[in-house]
């Protein structure tokens, strides 16, 4: 649900936009993923000129970086070229923290503003210079945010970013602002019958591209959790079951003085409710951390910075959720043998234990 | 408390054979004595104080409490003459071994809904009664065989039963511990006078029971 969440949260950047990309690129929401490049003044102008583009703006959109040399396996930071008077575009009112520095005015500036979790991670401040492809750049600013992705992200001006990683004149997305009140739907179709060799996308469109990998993920989530659920259902089943067969005696022993008839089934079902609520608050806490040490490993991003957004990563509500499923599990996996517990009889257990 | 059989019989299913371990056993207690059912393995004693003390049921034959049929008693009232007014004293003690001796003497009360400090009271009382006032808070591995039937029989007067049901209490036990078991059981039968049903083959019980009944194959016999 989490990732789900994070991946939805990508379109907040184009919200209202037309995304214009290759027609081979595959989009997950807002972000490219391979297809080839557009010539930027080309096609900028050719969408510029349609009917109902208010603003076209074209962006370089760069993943992964390598930040001091390293290129990251998996891409966990991002780098985005825009040209420089139409940040507040993609921004929108993203401040900078502390107020401290300034945007880019200058597109064959150096400057570059930086995502705060990047910026933590590499002990990066205003002024700082950084290293990225062999090039020199200085931190400007480093945005007040909690978007994922503008968190691990080095925006730059377009010039700088094209120079960077080496593609002249080459962008891979143009945003589109329509007209207000310009249908969406037309101006697309009107993209794509003026140029051939893209793909312009609505946000709506955007949003049904990834539903079906969504629901996918969200499917194979319900999977896992049911598999999870059953399994763990059989197994306190089967220790209770065999935690209950090795105190028949002493189950046996109750009934014999006369213990009420619902006794025993609520011994067992207080004992395994009992182990759930231990077992849920020892699995929260060792699950988290594990959740986090393998976020970290896989991300290479230090284990210290996941603590401070740590109820983000794991909400209240989610370990909630998971104390009581584990709670209700252990009382449902109790009641089978909860129930042979009540049901033996006495004589014959207390014989058969001579 | 009266406790009255008629044709009593219980039949066990042994593969294709039927076992009689209870045959037609006609038998009444009915004032505080001390009763000794003697016979040898598989006599069918353990199976008859079962039924006596209605952890079982008969495959044919009655069982009256105080002139009322057992066997119509439901599920509940039944538990609740076990709770009330029956002590039961195994030969293998079962104490519960999460327990302590305290603890396990509590239990009966605590079942029968007695307030806590009622149960503390008279659960020491019983202990020092039994001679385990300086064990406790043992738990039963830390006792030997003769103090945990001692805990056991004080657990067995815990709610002031009218009858005492003890089956083989002292067939685990060493010859001189199994004295002194037979000594507290008749000590307690003659003061709280309460009815004493013993099932045994020990010999020093027989010596000091007011009635004797040998049973064999299932069939009771009234020896003196």
């Amino acid at each position: 649900m989490r990732y789900t969440a994070v991946v939805k949260e990508m379109n907040v950047l184009f919200s209202g936009q037309i995304m214009v990309v290759s027609k081979d690129a595959i989009v997950i929401q807002a972000i490219p993923i391979g297809g080839g490049m557009l010539p930027q003044n080309y096609t900028e102008e050719e969408i510029q000129n349609i009917t109902g583009v208010e603003k076209a703006v074209p962006i370089l959109f760069v993943t992964p970086i390598g930040i001091g040399g390293i290129i990251q396996a998996v891409p966990v930071n991002f780098s985005m070229g825009i040209p420089v008077e139409d940040w507040r575009m993609i921004l929108g009112p993203t401040p900078l923290k502390g107020n401290i520095g300034h945007f880019p005015t200058n597109e064959s500036s150096n400057e570059v503003v930086v995502g705060p979790s990047i910026a933590d991670q590499y002990n990066w401040t205003v002024g700082t210079n950084i290293t990225i492809s062999n090039q020199k750049l200085e931190i400007a600013g480093i945005l007040d945010t909690k978007l994922g992705l503008l968190n691990r992200c080095v925006l730059m001006p377009l010039k700088l970013a094209q120079k960077l990683y080496n593609y002249p004149y080459s962008v891979n997305i143009i945003t589109v602002k329509p007209i207000q009140g310009y249908m969406q739907k037309n101006l697309t179709d009107s993209i794509e019958n003026q140029l051939t060799y893209v793909k312009a996308l609505t946000e709506d469109e955007r949003y049904d591209m990834i539903e079906p990998v969504l629901a996918q993920v969200e499917t194979w989530n319900i999977g896992l959790q049911t598999v999870i659920f059953l399994m763990s259902l059989i197994l306190v089943m089967t220790v209770t079951i065999m935690s209950v067969s090795e105190r028949r005696r002493d189950f046996a022993t109750l009934d014999a003085m006369g213990a009420p008839l619902n006794y025993v089934f609520r011994v067992v079902i207080f004992e395994t409710s009992l182990i759930g609520i231990l077992g849920g608050i020892l699995g929260i806490v060792f699950g988290s951390l594990a959740a986090l040490v393998l976020a970290s490993l896989y991300t290479n991003i230090p284990l210290a910075m996941f603590f401070p957004t740590f109820y983000e990563i794991i909400p209240p509500f989610y370990m909630l959720e998971i104390f009581l499923a584990v709670v209700f599990v252990c009382c449902l996996g109790g009641i089978i043998p909860a129930i042979n517990a009540t049901r033996m009889r006495i004589a014959e257990v207390l014989r058969a234990e001579y | 408390m009266q406790i009255k059989t008629v044709d009593l019989t219980k039949t066990y299913r042994l593969g294709p054979s039927e076992i009689t371990a209870v045959n037609k056993v006609n038998f009444e207690v009915n004032e505080a004595r001390f009763i000794a059912i003697v016979g040898p393995s598989g006599s069918g004693k353990s199976t008859l104080l079962n039924l006596v003390g209605l952890n079982d049921y008969p495959t044919s034959g009655k069982i009256f409490i105080d002139d009322a049929d057992a066997l119509l008693l439901s599920s509940s009232k039944r538990r609740k003459i076990r709770l009330f007014r029956m002590g039961f004293v195994f030969q293998t003690f079962n104490l519960l071994p999460t327990l302590t001796a305290l603890e396990n003497v509590e239990l009966p009360m605590s079942l029968a809904d007695k307030p806590q400090k009622e149960q503390r009271e008279k659960a020491l009382r019983l202990l020092e009664t039994v001679g385990l006032g300086k064990r406790l808070f043992h738990r039963p591995k830390e006792l030997s065989m003769g103090e945990m039937q001692r805990v056991a029989i004080a657990r067995a007067l815990a709610n002031n039963p009218e009858i005492i049901i003890a089956d083989e209490p002292t067939g685990e036990l060493d010859s001189k511990t199994a004295k002194e078991i037979i000594a507290l059981l008749f000590d307690i039968n003659r003061k709280e006078k309460n009815a004493v049903i013993v099932a045994t083959h020990d010999e020093k019980i027989v010596d000091v029971a007011d009635t004797i009944y040998t049973i064999q194959d299932g069939r009771l016999r009234l020896e003196g």
